[in-house]
């Protein structure tokens, strides 16, 4: 294992990206440390520190936590790659829905280029929104409501203006740091971005558990390592479904007569389905925190805050774990089409075995798709309501480190990024970090 | 003092969103993001990326400077 990492900052193509993606990495931070101007950081400051101690609910957990902490310190990169995010899931949503996108996404690379541009665009103009209401919310003192201290140094609209500006311009520097970073860094950049940020909250809240008690922090540690190697092997599980290819010749050449498999994995939807529950979830806090001051909110508002609102209420729970199988089905049916699978492997000769190639193919393929997601969907519901249990259960903070979707971020950018850097060491000398 | 620099800040900004779009985008979508099949990488960049890289960084810079500057002019 070391002597692999050695031998990767050996290579020397490989050491520069290594490099530049550490390099990007550091700069991201240092842009999420940094305040906007105008924030008065002493006060945002000790606002913190007073919400941390009131333990409150956090309202933005999503939010909060794909910024890593910047977003209540209202720096540059307070916003992080939400928007992007946000983008990216309305486009794939929108691809369903509007025949156009999904002509261009059928037309391969030039395509995928052009909806790729869209999301950019819409990444701008979300970021706008974003950064407007969170310098309303933050000049109306709203952001920290047991808070009394101004957190704006003055508050006429020039240095609005101003800030709002900052931070759009600090989300498409973090858009195109993650773009290099899939350029000319090792893995995909926007991922690692997202890692860096759940990864970057992880040694504080572990010094503030092993505050309150060492004990805890054994069991936190011991808790999490255990859902680390349950989530990793999770992970990796696949059903290689066989696949024969015919011998044909083409001109003098002989090509095909080789036996491959198609992998299945269990979880073939990613945290995707996670994001999204938790980006719909997050609707009905927004309508209660704007609905929710008046003097007569209403019947729906009022059965919102108590039902949809708090994370701990069964309610909660059960629309949480039902969106989660819901968009597990989903995105699985839009990343996997059974029938296009079948037309090419017919296309090229292919056939599994004992099986006729065509519609039977297409119908066996998403048979055997449809029950690995039965068991996969559950898996992605079951780990994403540990961290909401766990606050049930033994009263541990709202960003319990280990949570559900930190888990299965970390593990799915590790691996992702350990495979691909495993593949340009195997250009030189075959064996890899992972054996 | 503090009224140029924050426009210059606004200037910067601005011009730097600008910038960043006009880059072919690399990102891939979501599948992309959270491990779902292999990014392919193509070629090197024409001149026309790379001035643009150019200009990027130095605008870049610019931005970062305005920040700290203004950052430290309006501390309390």
């Amino acid at each position: 294992m070391l002597s692999a990492i050695t031998r990767a900052f050996r290579t020397p193509d490989l050491r520069k990206k290594l490099l530049f993606t550490l390099g990007i990495i550091a700069l991201f931070r240092l842009g999420s440390v940094l305040p906007t101007p105008g924030v008065n950081s002493e006060n945002v400051a000790k606002a913190l520190e007073q919400a941390q101690a009131g333990d409150s609910g956090n309202i933005y957990g999503m939010v909060q936590l794909f910024s890593g902490g910047a977003l209540l310190k209202l720096s540059v990169f307070a916003l992080g790659i939400m928007p992007y995010i946000t983008a990216s899931i309305i486009l794939q949503l929108l691809t369903v829905v509007i025949p156009r996108l999904e002509a261009l996404k059928k037309e391969g690379q030039a395509g995928t280029a052009k909806i790729t541009q869209y999301t950019r665009y819409l990444t701008i103009g979300l970021a706008v929104l974003q950064s407007t209401a969170f310098v309303a919310l933050a000049r109306s003192g709203q952001l920290f409501p047991n808070n009394n201290l101004p957190i704006l140094l003055n508050d006429d609209i020039f240095t609005l203006v101003t800030m709002v500006i900052t931070m759009t311009a600090g989300t498409s520097v973090i858009m195109w740091l993650g773009e290099l970073v899939t350029d000319r860094g090792v893995g995909n950049g926007m991922s690692i971005l997202i890692f860096t940020q759940v990864v970057a909250v992880f040694p504080s809240e572990l010094m503030n558990i092993f505050r309150q008690s060492a004990f805890k922090f054994v069991v936190v540690m011991i808790v999490g390592i255990v859902m680390i190697a349950v989530v990793v092997f999770i992970e990796q599980a696949q059903r290689r479904i066989p696949v024969q290819y015919a011998k044909r010749m083409v001109g003098r050449r002989m090509y095909g007569g080789t036996s491959t498999y198609i992998p299945l994995k269990v979880n073939q939807a990613g945290i995707i389905p996670v994001i999204f529950a938790s980006s719909l979830l997050y609707l009905p806090q927004l309508l209660v925190t704007i609905f929710g001051n008046s003097a007569n909110p209403g019947p729906v508002i009022e059965w919102l805050a108590q039902n949809l609102v708090t994370g701990d209420h069964p309610v909660y729970m059960v629309t949480f774990f039902a969106l989660i199988l819901f968009f597990t089905y989903f995105y699985v049916s839009i990343t996997f089409n059974p029938v296009e699978v079948a037309d090419n492997m017919k296309k090229y000769g292919g056939f599994i075995p004992g099986i006729r190639p065509g519609r039977p193919t297409a119908e066996y393929l998403n048979y055997v798709l449809t029950r690995l997601t039965a068991a996969g969907a559950p898996y992605l519901g079951v780990i994403s309501l540990i961290p909401i249990l766990a606050l049930a259960v033994a009263g541990a903070s709202q960003n319990f480190p280990f949570g559900g979707t930190s888990i299965l971020i970390m593990v799915g950018v590790g691996l992702d990024t350990v495979k691909q850097i495993e593949s340009q060491l195997q250009q030189r000398n075959y064996e890899g970090f992972l054996r | 003092m503090i009224i140029g620099i924050s426009i210059a800040l606004i200037l910067s900004s601005a011009l730097m969103v600008l910038l960043v779009l006009l880059h072919k985008g690399k990102g891939g979508g979501l599948t992309d993001m959270f491990g779902g099949g292999f990014s392919s990488s193509f070629g090197g960049s024409a001149v026309v990326e790379r001035n643009l890289d150019r200009l990027t960084i130095i605008t870049g810079v610019v931005w970062f400077v305005c920040i700290i500057a203004l950052g430290l002019l309006l501390k309390p």
